[in-house]
């Protein structure tokens, strides 16, 4: 009983890392950039999410807002942190975003407050008897898993079916033959950047949902896992993304109880990270 | 008496496909060597066997009879093997001079405690000045490579290919992307360069300046040598003619 | 003037640190994400071995030692991957190394270590010290540039592929520069050790790694005096005006960030390049 737990567990943290993740994977598989930043996306969707929902009543509602409004912000970030920079070395794009990391931080403390946000009327905090079982989901966290199904999902549909999708996937293969063929390179830029940060918001509006709490630096510590995250699945591969973030969620959920004493929760993932990569340098499922 | 580079028996097999088969040849001391083959012959598959960039799945590689088997790219160079690239990388940060001092001071390099308590640079620097004099481009000694032209790149590549005294120089294509006036003036400095006694393997497509300027040939065509001897004759043998033709390709 | 002295001690300190990560980051080119962990093990060692017995100065030769080993181990591991998994492995040790601290107790655990032995010098005294380690580490990271040491890393920064065309062992230099760079990060941390009396792991984390890094960007990469200078003002300011302290990481994370932007060579870059534009009009 208590392995299905943490398994359960582990998958609803492994969602959570997917859907931040996701968006990494897709910056870095695109520009090969590691876009720290991105965690400040992450954060900026659970305060939305908070607000817009203390102000509308509707979880829904400002799910929707919070996405679009995150995924405007993030193109604006690369217009504005990574495209004047394109063809530097790869260090200053790296300090770049871990600078505009740190500084969002600070901003969301000063003009939020240190203490955080709450929701006035939390949703979904109810329980789901699993299959009758006795074993306990919160619905939030079947939000999760239903959210992180629904993405991966929309996201497959829209790399395979729709015009641009299939133009972002060739332009992640070869970018300069994709440019001759007449794709709009700055188009499947400002896509990429709009979904990541958009599935980002609302693994923020989720986290604040099962925690019911937002604070500033809440972005920090799933932002490193999921850098760490995107170099186990491989470069800017989506299947060894999923693979690794699951598999990441379920290790710390039975790490953190065999070898709580001996590493913290957080460090977990790291030894999981120095180990993966001693035995294969590219990663889980990367291609030497 | 035994020759300087000993190439035996490589074969080169890579997911399925058979890039390099059975190739043998030698290269005696101070020859200039001219490796010769249509595109997609590997040619440079072969070369990347015996700088090392390659492990071939069979044979092995001798230089003055000692194996080079699984040594890395910069042992091979310790012992001898000197390399000017096909895709020219010279050191973006360094002057011109610099890269080639760099290469001269392979003493003080070769192990890195020494090279921390190695501080004067004045003799490295007067043999990169001999050097680029040599390959013509001391003019431009203190320019960055950046804002030389590729003709300068390439004989930068040279200079400090030199620099590491090799006891044989592997050039791969070192005309491609030159004018006929510029090909011929650094064709004419190889040449020159393996008088003074420094042997050379040349792998070119530039049929006409390699004909020129190397007494010996070895042609590779789909993996296979289908010519090894003095040029002429290699160059008249209609196997060697038929499969240039195929391509389209002429002295 | 007894603030003053702490202030200039920590100054000092700094400077150190800053050097040794440029030696790996600046003149290497390895990006390491992770500095503040050797930093910690040097700080952490210092303390428990002269609580131990161990005397002040003698105790920053087991810092410097133990952190270099941590550094061997990091330095081995960046061999293996591509360069930018290395930030994020480096990352990765930094935050294993808090992870590890946390939960032991002989280490402090969370509540870290107090009562760390003094050096038994006056304030003024250690000061000196302190000055005379970071004039010492500057005079040998400048004669290290200088040197074939030097030469060779900067040709592993710029091009490692090409390095080893002309014969440079890369992994041994690489391994050295972390070496070279973790003990001395070593050495700062014991200093720093000595300095506070008191450490705890929330002293050595990701955002100390980045502060760190970025003296070093600042600075500009590779630059001696700009990564002195750099260090020395990036210490200073926030611990001068008070009133900065509630806005310090968003202006040193603005400050980067604008770097970053228009002159990511740093201080030194700029520096070089006012000269160059002098030379050429004369």
């Amino acid at each position: 009983m208590l392995y299905l737990e943490l398994l359960i567990q582990g998958l609803v943290q492994g969602g959570i890392y997917t859907l931040i993740a996701l968006g990494l994977t897709l910056v870095y598989g695109l520009l090969r950039i590691l876009h720290v930043a991105h965690a400040a996306l992450f954060t900026l969707g659970g305060y939305l999410g908070v607000i817009l929902t203390n102000a509308t009543g509707s979880l829904a509602l400002a799910m929707v807002l919070t996405m679009l409004v995150t995924g405007v912000v993030g193109m604006g970030v690369y217009r504005v942190a990574y495209q004047p920079i394109l063809d530097k070395p790869p260090y200053v794009a790296l300090i770049a975003s871990i600078a505009l990391f740190i500084a969002s931080e600070e901003i969301y403390r000063l003009v939020f407050g240190p203490y955080g946000l709450s929701y006035d009327a939390p949703p979904l905090q109810g329980v789901i008897d699993l299959f009758g079982s006795g074993m306990y989901l919160k619905q939030a966290e079947l939000l999760v898993l239903a959210g992180t199904g629904a993405a991966l999902i929309g996201l497959h549909l829209l790399s395979t079916r729709t015009r641009i999708g299939i133009a972002w996937r060739a332009t992640v293969t070869d970018p300069e033959m994709a440019a001759s063929f007449g794709i709009r390179t700055q188009r499947v830029r400002y896509l990429n950047f709009f979904i990541g940060s958009a599935l980002a918001a609302a693994a923020g509006v989720m986290v604040a949902l099962l925690n019911n709490l937002v604070e500033p630096t809440m972005g920090s510590v799933p932002s490193y896992k999921a850098l760490a995250i995107i170099v186990l699945g491989g470069i800017g591969s989506i299947r060894g993304t999923l693979i690794a973030s699951l598999a990441l969620g379920v290790i710390e959920s039975f790490g953190t109880i065999y070898l709580g004493s001996l590493l913290d929760r957080d460090a977990i993932a790291f030894a999981f990270l120095i180990l993966v990569l001693m035995w294969r340098p590219q990663g889980l499922l990367g291609r030497t | 008496m035994s020759a300087l580079l000993s190439v035996a028996d490589i074969t080169v097999r890579f997911g399925g496909v058979e890039a390099v088969s059975n190739v043998s040849f030698d290269v005696q001391d101070g020859e200039l060597l001219g490796f010769i083959g249509p595109n997609g012959a590997g040619k440079t598959t072969m070369m990347r066997v015996i700088t090392g960039l390659v492990t071939p799945t069979l044979g092995s590689v001798c230089l003055e009879d000692r194996d080079l088997g699984g040594l890395a790219v910069f042992r091979r160079v310790q012992r001898g093997l000197g390399l000017a690239q096909q895709i020219v990388r010279p050191f973006n940060s360094f002057s011109a001079l610099d890269n080639v001092a760099l290469a001269a001071g392979q003493r003080h390099t070769a192990r890195p405690m020494r090279a921390l308590f190695s501080f004067r640079r004045a003799r490295e620097r007067a043999k990169a000045h001999e050097l680029l004099k040599l390959v013509g481009i001391d003019h431009v000694a203190d320019a960055m490579p950046p804002s030389l032209p590729l003709g300068y790149r390439k004989r930068l590549e040279l200079a400090r290919a030199l620099a590491l005294g090799p006891r044989l120089l592997l050039l791969d294509e070192p005309l491609a992307g030159l004018n006929q006036t510029e090909a011929t003036a650094l064709a004419d400095t190889i040449a020159d360069l393996n008088q003074r006694g420094l042997a050379m393997i040349l792998i070119e497509h530039n049929l006409s300046e390699v004909m020129r300027i190397c007494p010996r040939l070895v042609v590779q065509d789909n993996g296979r040598k289908i010519g090894d001897g003095p040029a002429e004759s290699v160059m008249s043998d209609p196997l060697v003619r038929s499969a240039y033709l195929g391509t389209g390709e002429s002295g | 003037m007894g603030y003053e002295i702490t202030l200039a001690t920590s100054m000092c300190i700094s400077v150190v640190f800053a050097l040794s990560l440029n030696l790996i980051t600046g003149f290497c080119g390895q990006i390491s994400l992770g500095h503040a962990a050797f930093f910690g093990v040097g700080a952490y060692t210092a303390a428990l071995s002269s609580q131990a017995g161990l005397a002040f100065p003698l105790d920053l030769l087991a810092a410097a030692a133990a952190a270099a080993v941590f550094g061997f181990i990091v330095g081995l591991s960046s061999l293996r991957v591509r360069h930018d998994f290395l930030a994020i492995t480096t990352m990765g040790f930094g935050f294993l190394f808090l992870g590890v601290v946390r939960q032991q107790d002989w280490l402090g655990g969370e509540m870290g270590i107090s009562a760390i032995p003094g050096s038994g010098l006056s304030k003024l005294g250690y000061l000196g010290f302190v000055a005379a380690v970071a004039v010492a580490v500057a005079l040998f990271s400048a004669y290290l540039k200088r040197s074939w040491l030097g030469f060779s890393f900067a040709a592993i920064a710029d091009d490692e592929d090409t390095a080893r065309v002309v014969a440079l062992d890369v992994a041994r230099y690489k391994l050295l520069a972390f070496v070279l760079g973790t003990a001395i990060a070593g050495i700062a941390g014991g200093l720093y050790a000595h300095h506070v009396r008191f450490i705890s792991p929330d002293s050595f984390g990701f955002v100390e790694s980045i502060a760190v890094l970025s003296m070093v960007i600042v600075g500009g990469i590779g630059s001696v005096p700009g990564v002195v200078f750099a260090a020395l003002v990036l210490t200073a300011l926030p611990l001068w005006f008070q009133v900065i302290e509630d806005y310090k990481l968003l202006l040193y994370s603005a400050l980067l960030f604008i770097m970053m932007q228009l002159c990511e060579d740093g201080i030194g870059g700029l520096m070089r390049r006012l000269m160059q534009g002098r030379r050429r009009t004369t």
